[in-house]
């Protein structure tokens, strides 16, 4: 997978869309990159962030964009904040069969994030034995396997790695 | 209110059914269940399908067009892997409405092949690049939790699948009739770690159906092999702080048999047998807990000590559940209630749990989102 999403990078900058660090200005600015996922935020300038809600009402964390709290059922509660991006490992598998075309294995993580917020993403490791329960991760933004939208504009996506990993 | 009866029960042998349409397995299970019952369709006053993948091909009409078009209102009713239970149970209210006093719940599925999965997002496909969707590596996950925090072993995961797997060699109904020693089971195909292949339940096709009556109806027929429904249950998943990233099959699954043994107005102490959702092995120790059949922490040391397996205190899964019998996902939850059916009517042959009384039935559908049914059956 790893290689996988480096080839794809190496393949997006080859052209003119640019990546996510890479902003694109002007008539091409359609093209700009945009969120693949439920809790990555991308602004004008290309920055990626984390955004969860919490409820002012009951507490609750979600990733979801939801019409009303879903752990309380209150309206117009949902309180938008960025969680920084660090974690620990809550639970993991290492997936070995896929669905075809989906390079494996890889390992499926659900991390802790930090302000309470739970979040499922690849963990690249390349020693799945290192794997332990809490151990501290990092979120980092990619291109989501160079992935884009049917207009072309590429995605931002996330992955996590081990604290204190090379990115 | 009088309670509901099952007077009816049967299923199709579960397995590849490429020639068949679901409805057609719809209409084989539903005469076997008139049949069991000595009714005829003209006797049914209303249908209740249960099926995920065929739901919105009114499944139930089209049953009735090759076995009878009687006029008979007909449910079509989806609910993942609970739909069949949910069948089941919509057709109990049905009875206990008073409206009806002859209902027909069936569950059919022709599954699609390979890996189930793979979410209707807006983005890029998730699989591989967000972790894995697929349902292996939900369970996988639910299941490392009870690894972390009891040091659960592979070997007693494994223990699951080698049980069901030889409970099935008694089960002529099971799609696949195959002893797996430990060793096979822990060197077939590693899915998603800890779960081998043969720790995954078949995707396969079938339909089983069941006649609910009402007392009236029951006594009018004659009480010998009627079964009591003592509970039923039907509960969606409240919410949980890491949900739905983090899939949590054991809070829904709790609510549901809180509400089933509150119904019934018995406890895991009178079960005599158990047919639970072991869609991969490790549910099934996960469910040992969920459903009171052990203290939290205590599930791998009930399969390590026998007490579930046929002959032991407790028999789990005596049909050879999902792992052997297959998981035709719609059907799933009837054919459940029809295997604590058998037993109860001492109708069980080689697999029969000797002397049973009283059987839970639970099934636990997922999506992102949740949904159990438990049902518990007593012998009238």
């Amino acid at each position: 997978m790893q290689a996988q999403q480096r080839g794809a990078v190496r393949e997006a900058k080859g052209r003119d869309l640019g990546t996510a660090s890479n902003t694109i200005a002007g008539p091409e600015a359609d093209l700009a990159p945009k969120s693949g996922h439920k809790v990555v935020r991308v602004g004008p300038d290309g920055e990626a962030w984390l955004e969860a809600s919490r409820c002012s009402n009951c507490g609750a964390v979600m990733a979801e964009r939801t019409r009303a709290c879903r752990s309380c059922g209150a309206r117009n509660t949902l309180v938008p904040f960025r969680p920084k991006a660090i974690g620990t490992l809550y639970s993991w598998t290492v997936v070995y069969r896929s669905f075809p075309g989906i390079k494996v294995p890889f390992v499926s993580a659900v991390v802790d994030v930090d302000g309470g917020l739970a979040l499922k993403g690849t963990l690249r490791i390349d020693d799945h034995d290192s794997l332990k329960f809490g151990m501290p991760v990092r979120i980092e933004f990619d291109d989501a396997g160079g992935a884009k939208d049917k207009d072309g504009r590429p995605y931002v996506g996330f992955h996590f790695v081990a604290e204190g990993a090379s990115a | 209110m009088s309670d509901t009866f099952i007077v009816g029960a049967d299923m199709i042998k579960f397995g590849r059914y490429p020639d068949s349409s679901p409805f057609e397995l719809a209409a084989d299970a539903a005469l076997l269940a008139l049949d069991d019952a000595s009714l005829t369709i003209q006797d049914v006053q209303a249908v209740f399908a249960g099926s995920t993948f065929n739901s919105a091909s009114m499944v139930a009409q089209r049953m009735l067009q090759l076995i009878g078009q009687t006029g008979a209102p007909c449910f079509n009713v989806s609910n993942a892997c609970a739909a069949g239970a949910t069948a089941v149970r919509q057709a109990i209210l049905a009875v206990k409405s008073g409206e009806y006093d002859v209902v027909l719940a069936v569950g059919a599925e022709k599954n699609p092949r390979g890996l189930m999965g793979g979410a209707l997002t807006d983005g890029p496909p998730p699989e591989g690049l967000f972790g894995s969707v697929a349902p292996p590596s939900f369970f996988a996950e639910a299941g490392m939790i009870h690894v972390n925090r009891y040091g659960t072993t592979i070997e007693q995961i494994a223990q699951v699948a080698v049980k069901n797997h030889h409970h099935s060699t008694m089960n002529p109904k099971a799609a696949y009739q195959i002893e797996t020693p430990l060793e096979e089971v822990l060197a077939s195909e590693m899915i998603a770690w800890p779960l081998t292949k043969l720790m995954c339940s078949p995707n396969v096709d079938g339909a089983a159906a069941v006649i609910i009556v009402s007392e009236k109806k029951a006594r009018e027929m004659g009480m010998g092999r009627a079964v009591r429904i003592r509970g039923s249950a039907l509960v969606s998943d409240p919410f949980e702080p890491r949900t739905p990233d983090m899939f949590d099959p054991n809070t829904v699954a709790r609510l549901g048999a809180a509400k089933a043994y509150e119904q019934a107005g018995l406890g895991p102490e009178d079960l005599d047998m158990v047919e639970l959702h072991d869609c991969f092995a490790v549910a099934e120790l996960l469910h040992y807990e969920n459903l009171g059949l052990c203290a939290d922490g205590e599930a791998a040391r009930l399969i390590d000590s026998g007490e579930t397996a046929l002959g032991g205190r407790l028999p789990v899964n005596v049909s050879g559940g999902l792992l052997a019998k297959g998981h035709p996902i719609g059907a799933t939850g009837v054919a459940n209630i029809v295997e604590i059916v058998y037993h109860l009517r001492g109708e069980a042959g080689a697999r029969q749990v000797e002397g049973a009384r009283i059987g839970l039935a639970h099934v636990l559908g997922f999506a992102s989102v949740a949904a159990c049914g438990v049902h518990i059956l007593e012998k009238a």
